[in-house]
């Protein structure tokens, strides 16, 4: 059996959370809506599947720690063509030779490219899943999903180890999404919930209980992505597994988090395990990857599914929710026709140090950003500069506004001077702002977001924002 | 060793269009409605002027670039004409390049006119303009008064002002100006408001409500400038010459590093500090008889007082609510109404400020005449407090 462990895990959802229950008002006339209980996670106008997956792994990894190979999983990748996992590897600051996948196709996927990292292979291997699926108003499955990540980090050392696993392919058409119709379209439940336990999870558990060696009842937590609710109950009664399933906490508290979602729970899963404890872990989606883990030793990161999960911002304006989800379309006025477009040539000579909000050091010791041929610093003679990743900092606030005449999707537009260890000072975006907002001397973490997006022509480009180093926590 | 402009170069004639939302008037019959006003004034021929600056800081609305939208328009001779642009320093940079020339004796007589066509935008505001290929890569896109509004956080935090006491300072800034610009006919806008009304506006940018900010305008204003002699040559009696012109831009240190804690303009100090000795003004306060300073915004011109030395740190505030700058105060300021209600197109405003010190110095201010101007003081502030350029005039009468 494989010798290989999960080592690391970060778990990262967007700020605001929609309580259900706004939704099931505002659509109750229709007799349309989905779950009504729990809250859903919703991105902020500046978030997509790569930077939340990039701010999982940043809660995964340690800063400028080596890993072998990247991998981004996600149906909702921004781009048909353009690398995810290749902007990721600039957003860590991991060497250009680091290996980059992409991989998608169906939720499970980044279950598979865990499993196959757990498999075999040599060095870290980083798999961070992200998601922002677009739904459409009324479906349930806009309020059922949720915005999120999660990231996993594989590697030689000691902590969740593979003991069996077991896979199915089978094209059971739950759910799709295409070219053609990219919000999802779903199958009849009580169809998709009676073919997925019979045909797809109780014969695929099984199996990879049996290549593990161990019964139903050996296993301590349970981690099944459900296609739809009820399917883990159904699964647990026919196979006598008498543990809950964490997957569920994660639908409740954040939404289905595609292929973030399994790795989500698994965060909830090890944070509660102890040394020898047994985890049954399920990714599903064009069939399904069974995997059975033991814990050998605590899984670093494990705390922040919980925590993310606790801390957030409610949502309860329907009307927001849907701009922000994009279901919304609203005329925003002339200021937001300003031109976006992106030279390939000007992202081709600074687009690294963008992703990695890398600065530069002078002759003198001063950090600066951007860099440049002759430094800011007065008197201070001009050398080639020295690479400085100012993500990783804790900025303070020297000056900010709440801007409500430009254009911004979720207005208003904050921004101001932001004070970094070293000399650096930055014109930044704050984002994410919980309640009052932020005042001068306040600290300040980065955060991976969308720059810009040429809405004309399908393109984005990435830069750090600044935002509030802690959420409130939520309540209930 | 420099000896500076000061006396060297006079104005000999000067124009201004009425601003405002000239819907009936393109970017061309701006430029002649200064022109005309200011040729008038000159008593001289178009012919005579032998070299031409335009200053428009926002070409592609309506203007257009290079120096051939000046040339066509006034269907100048063969001759230099150059389009400058320094954001809102525009119109007082087009002027300093004429004075520069006629100093330098390159040219007799020089033009300078500055044009700004705004309201065809189709919204309010300044028009919406990339910051370069580079910069909008990781540089936000913040408004002018997202801007400015951050002076306003940064100055409390720095003197300890209350946030109320500074918010009434702010809008007691507004209050005056609207007071000022209800007795030009040629401003944009032209009638009181309550303090009340300014305190209560919606907001803009925290803390900046809507009488906070200047909007923006259509309109032109010229200068001719020649030389001493040749102004006395030409029968002219009371010579208003240009004491100093300085100019001062932010090379990243605000903005990039330093201990800069964005309460202050340096530029404008550096600039003020520069045309001071230019001029020969040793006490501001009691030398300069009115200044017209960038009041973008209300927190701009609050600020500005104590960078160029006319309020000590910390008390502008409160020489504001005293009323010192009001228009029957010690020392008047945007008695024209200023950029809030006289207008601010922008590659105009350097010189609709210095048309009215112009004025104020020949007696000819109508309503808002003060009884004793040696020197005024034109202030123009372009960019953001953290990436600034800014410009000092001071006019006075030839010694």
């Amino acid at each position: 059996m494989a010798t290989r462990s999960i080592t690391g895990l970060g778990a990262y959802l967007p700020l605001l959370r929609l309580d259900r229950q706004t939704a099931a008002k505002a659509l109750r006339w229709s007799g349309l809506g989905g779950p009504r209980t729990g809250r859903r996670a919703v991105a902020a106008f500046d978030e997509d599947a790569l930077t939340l997956a990039v701010e999982a792994a940043r809660l995964a990894t340690a800063p400028a720690g080596a890993i072998a190979k990247a991998v981004v999983a996600t149906t909702s990748a921004p781009f048909f063509e353009r690398s995810q996992a290749g902007i990721l590897i600039d957003a860590l600051h991991l060497p250009s030779a680091t290996r980059a996948q992409d991989v998608g196709g169906s939720r499970r996927a980044g279950v598979s490219a865990l499993l196959d990292a757990l498999l075999g292979g040599t060095g870290d291997v980083l798999i961070a899943a992200g998601e922002r699926r677009p739904t459409q108003v009324g479906n349930g499955l806009q309020l059922a999903w949720g915005d999120g990540a999660a990231a996993v980090l594989v590697g030689d050392g000691e902590g969740a180890r593979l003991l069996g696993h077991a896979s199915l392919a089978h094209d059971l058409v739950d759910v799709y999404a295409s070219r053609e119709h990219p919000t999802p379209y779903q199958a009849e439940e009580r169809f998709i919930r009676d073919t997925a336990v019979a045909a797809i999870l109780v014969p695929t558990i099984s199996a990879a209980l049996d290549a593990a060696g161990l019964e139903a009842g050996d296993i301590a937590a349970a981690v099944v992505h459900e296609p739809v609710t009820g399917t883990y109950k159904a699964v647990a009664g026919a196979l006598g597994l008498k543990v809950a399933n964490l997957a569920e906490a994660v639908t409740e508290g954040a939404g289905d988090l595609g292929t973030a979602h399994v790795f989500f729970a698994l965060g909830l899963a090890l944070e509660k395990a102890v040394v020898g404890d047994r985890i049954l872990l399920a990714g599903f989606g064009g069939g399904c990857d069974v995997l059975v883990l033991e814990v050998r030793a605590p899984v670093a990161g494990a705390g922040h599914a919980g925590a993310a999960l606790g801390q957030g911002l409610g949502l309860a304006d329907y009307v927001r929710f849907l701009s922000l989800t994009g279901s919304l379309d609203l005329d925003w006025g002339p200021r937001s026709e300003l031109e976006q477009k992106t030279s390939a040539s000007v992202l081709e000579r600074y687009g690294r140090d963008m992703a990695g909000f890398i600065g530069g050091r002078d002759a003198a010791g001063n950090t600066q950003f951007p860099k440049t041929r002759l430094p800011v610093a007065p008197g201070v003679e001009a050398a080639p500069m020295t690479d400085v990743r100012l993500a990783d900092e804790t900025g303070t606030i020297v000056s900010i506004t709440a801007d409500r005449l430009n254009y911004c999707p979720d207005p208003p537009f904050y921004f101001g001077l932001v004070q970094f260890p070293g000399g650096a000072r930055v014109l930044m975006e704050v984002t994410d702002i919980a309640g009052t907002p932020p005042a001068v001397g306040d600290p300040l973490a980065m955060r991976f977001r969308v720059k810009s997006a040429d809405r004309r022509r399908g393109f984005r480009t990435y830069f750090w924002k600044a935002a509030p180093v802690a959420r409130p926590s939520l309540e209930g | 060793m420099a000896t500076g402009i000061r006396d060297k170069v006079a104005i000999l004639g000067m124009g201004c269009t009425n601003f405002g939302e000239r819907w009936d008037a393109g970017s061309e019959d701006l430029m002649v409605e200064a022109f005309t006003e200011a040729l008038a004034d000159a008593g001289i021929a178009r012919e005579d002027i032998q070299a031409a600056w335009l200053g428009a800081a926002l070409d592609d609305v309506n203007v257009g670039n290079s120096a051939l939208p000046l040339a066509f328009a006034l269907r100048l001779r063969p001759m230099p004409v150059t389009r400058v642009e320094n954001m809102c320093a525009t119109g007082t940079e087009a002027l300093r390049a004429a004075v520069y020339a006629v100093a330098a004796g390159a040219c007799d007589i020089a033009l300078a006119l500055g044009v700004e066509k705004l309201k065809d935008t189709g919204y309010g505001g300044l028009p919406l303009r990339t910051k370069g290929l580079a910069n909008d890569l990781w540089m936000p896109y913040g408004s002018a008064p997202g801007s400015f509004a951050q002076l306003a956080g940064a100055y409390a935090r720095r003197h300890g002002i209350e946030a109320g006491d500074l918010k009434r300072a702010m809008a007691h800034v507004s209050w005056k100006s609207h007071q000022n610009g209800a007795l030009n006919p040629k401003a944009h806008l032209r009638k009181a408001v309550s303090m009340d009304t300014i305190l209560n506006a919606p907001l803009i940018a925290d803390p900046l409500g809507l009488f906070d900010c200047c909007g923006v305008s259509d309109g032109a204003a010229c200068a001719i400038v020649t030389t001493p002699d040749i102004a006395r040559g030409l029968g002219k009696r009371d010579i208003v010459t240009v004491k100093a012109i300085q100019l001062s831009a932010s090379n990243g240190w605000e903005s990039q590093h330093g201990t800069w804690d964005g309460s202050y303009v340096r530029n404008t100090r550096e600039a003020s500090r520069r045309a001071y000795a230019e001029a020969g003004i040793n006490d501001p306060r009691v030398q300069l008889g009115l200044t017209e300073v960038h009041d973008c915004f209300s927190i701009t011109e609050l600020v500005t007082m104590e960078d160029l030395g006319l309020s000590d740190e910390g008390r502008a505030p409160f020489d504001i609510l005293d009323g010192r700058f009001d228009r029957d105060g010690t020392l008047p300021c945007q008695i024209d109404g200023g950029l809030k209600c006289f207008g601010h197109p922008v590659g105009a405003s350097g010189l609709r400020m210095a048309y009215e010190v112009y004025s104020q110095l020949l007696g000819r201010a109508g309503e808002r005449q003060r009884a004793t101007v040696d020197f005024g003081l034109t202030h123009n502030l372009g960019g953001a407090p953290f990436n600034s350029v800014a410009a000092v005039s001071i006019l006075g009468r030839l010694d």
